[in-house]
């Protein structure tokens, strides 16, 4: 064979080389890095129901599948608000309840609570002292036949397993569950795969180097060679160069203009304040999680320039019963100077100071109803993913441009709306544009300052 | 090249402004600098911020009782507030004369009994209704009234629309609870008008079915 045509065989067989390392490491931190992504089949949970045998029962309720489904019915509508079977709810859970007090005991309770109660029946009593003073409104309208029968359907549903329960508090985070748990031969194949690739690599750096040196001690080698073989960098000659230095400075006043002009256009412009409150309230959890509409709270907005900050009688539609052991709750009741052993409010009541998030500049006039009952814009549209944020966050610049922006692009909701009957009329005489805000005087100054 | 004593002072001049004004920009619980305050905090009580330190803004101060120039709050009212609360009777003026709602909280048989909803029973106020219930009950009642909001899940004992007593109960009742709260339920007065609990009354009547 040819001596140049081998040389330049090595040559490209270099530069192959070098291509193939590139590729592995590439290919090496991908792997890396989707394996935290990558799940594993889901873990399927499955619980067998206990066999339930008949057993004669002493208190004689009934073991009858046919009793037993219609207590579950009369159970449903009636008692399930307030009761479950093995969970504590509003009232005690009901499991075994037959063995706690008496049939007749029982009945009589559920058809008329207060009445056992004030004939000072010692376990009423306390029973109700125990769930705070929580009133079981009468059910007279029920038949002892539909009493014993519901008490059927709890024996039937005592002996169940509370399969229904661990499944309904897990599905929630079940799916995150499952992907956080990988299967170990995955990890075993990867560790392998990782390994052999860091091996190759390492291989084949050693390969390129042995390989440079053997095309060196050659004497005949063309230009392209001579080349690759002698790559060396000059870098103290780069750094003293004066063009190197004029590149600098030019960077390092660039920025700093460039940062001084962006910091310029950020004075008045609040946008990313968020300041810590006096109560810890989350919109995360209350308009995230348990998705309560923004106007629930802030009751202005459909009806005020202001969308209001919520009064605290607000909070406590839930919170009379919501985490009322939460030290954040507590700071509620203080304000309402409100007991929670009582349930009652006090007269030593005291403002909650919150915090103002957004500061609109007085000279400027902004109404909410406007935009949300008129216009019918959704809240995030200026506020941002408010329902994703612990700590509220100014989102929008809330500056001049951004309002006159959006003036501009923004089309009239006109639908059902007769008070823009005519000047659709009149926009449609001049014009085939849809209506936008700047069409019916959107831009004047007067608009917002006045 | 040879930077000049001037030329030096004025690059050095570009990048410390660049340091320096970043410091205006707004975060946490820093609200930045403000380009005109004497334009930008209100000169009238303003009933939704409130300034309670007297020194603040006096570094601008042309008051006459040399307080702040920022300083906002009213020293007559309790807390130094700039809200108040309407004086105690006063009754709202409205657009189609409702009178307020009189009957006492305990009195739930009698509005049950007696209580009629002002409002026809039409597509228009079926429809505000809806809009207010998904907005204002939902959360709790769930979208279809079976109790199953995702509130629910940490509120205990929340009812549902077709099952048990509720299923029959009657408008008058419906509004009754509404305004005063049933149970663990609270008063809803504060949150919603007279005619938007009757709207809503008229939609949720479709849901116990």
């Amino acid at each position: 064979m040819d001596s140049t045509y081998r040389h330049m065989g090595m040559h490209n067989m270099v530069k192959h080389l070098s291509k193939v390392t590139a590729l592995l490491s590439v290919f090496l931190f991908v792997s890396l890095v989707t394996k935290g992504q990558d799940t594993s089949a889901t873990a399927e949970v499955i619980v067998e129901q206990p066999a339930e045998g008949p057993a004669e029962d002493p208190n004689g309720i009934s073991a009858d599948p046919a009793i037993i489904a219609s207590g579950k019915t009369i159970f449903e509508n009636n008692c399930y608000q307030c009761h479950r079977v093995h969970k504590q709810w509003t009232g005690p859970a009901l499991k075994d309840v037959y063995d706690r007090q008496s049939i007749p005991w029982l009945i009589s309770f559920i058809k008329n609570s207060q009445k056992v109660i004030q004939s000072g029946d010692e376990y009423a009593v306390n029973l109700y002292n125990e769930y705070s003073k929580t009133v079981m409104p009468n059910h007279t309208f029920l038949k002892d036949a539909d009493i014993m029968s519901i008490l059927a359907y709890i024996k039937a549903e005592s002996a169940n397993v509370p399969v229904e329960d661990t499944t309904t508090t897990t599905s929630g985070d079940g799916n995150q569950v499952a992907q956080t748990q990988d299967s170990p031969y995955l990890t075993v194949i990867f560790g392998f795969l990782i390994v052999v690739l860091v091996l190759m690599v390492i291989v084949l750096g050693i390969t390129i180097t042995l390989l440079t040196k053997y095309l060196k001690g050659k004497q005949d080698l063309d230009e392209a060679d001579k080349e690759l073989v002698e790559q060396k960098l000059d870098i103290q000659g780069i750094f003293k160069s004066t063009t190197f230095m004029a590149f600098v400075i030019f960077i390092v006043v660039a920025l700093g203009a460039k940062t001084a002009i962006d910091s310029l256009f950020l004075v008045g412009v609040q946008q990313g304040y968020a300041p810590s409150q006096p109560i810890a309230f989350s919109h995360k959890i209350h308009a995230g999680q348990y998705e309560i509409d923004c106007n629930y709270c802030h009751t202005g907005v459909t009806k005020s320039k202001n969308a209001n900050i919520p009064s605290a009688n607000i909070c406590m539609n839930c919170h009379t019963s919501v985490k009322t052991e939460s030290s954040e709750i507590k700071k509620i009741y203080a304000a309402l100077d409100y007991n929670p052993e009582t349930k009652e409010y006090g007269s030593k009541q005291k403002p909650i100071e919150w915090v103002r998030v957004h500061n609109l500049p007085d000279l400027a006039y902004f109404n909410h109803s406007q935009h949300v009952k008129v216009a019918g814009i959704e809240c995030q549209t200026c506020h941002g993913p408010i329902e994703e944020m612990d700590v509220v966050r100014q989102h929008s610049k809330l500056t001049m441009g951004w309002c006159i922006n959006c003036h501009r692009e923004t089309e009239v909701n006109t639908k059902g709306n007769a008070y823009y009957d005519k000047l659709m009329e009149v926009h449609q005489k001049h014009s085939k544009e849809p209506m936008k805000v700047e069409d019916i005087g959107g831009l004047e100054c007067s608009k917002c300052h006045y | 090249m040879k930077i000049q004593g001037i030329q030096s002072f004025i690059l050095l001049l570009v990048i410390c402004s660049g340091v320096v004004l970043t410091g205006c920009k707004s975060e946490g619980n820093n609200p930045g600098r403000e380009y005109a305050p004497q334009m930008y905090h209100s000169v009238p009580y303003e009933s939704l911020s409130q300034i309670k330190d007297e020194a603040a803004g006096t570094w601008l101060s042309n008051r006459e009782d040399e307080k702040g120039e920022f300083y906002n709050s009213n020293p007559n009212n309790p807390h130094k507030m700039n809200m108040r609360e309407p004086v105690e009777g006063t009754v709202a003026r409205t657009s189609n004369g409702y009178l307020p709602y009189r009957i006492h909280k305990d009195s739930l048989a009698w509005a049950a009994k007696y209580l009629k909803n002002p409002l026809p029973n039409n597509e228009a106020i079926l429809a505000d209704g809806k809009s207010l219930y998904l907005k204002f009950c939902s959360a709790c009642h769930g979208e279809k009234g079976k109790a199953d909001g995702k509130v629910s899940e940490v509120f205990m004992g929340v009812a549902a629309y077709d099952k048990g007593q509720v299923k029959t109960a009657t408008e008058g009742h419906i509004y009754h609870v509404i305004t005063h709260g049933k149970g663990l339920m609270g008063s809803h007065a504060s949150q919603l008008n007279i005619e938007e609990r009757w709207k809503i009354v008229r939609y949720v009547q479709t849901l116990q079915k």
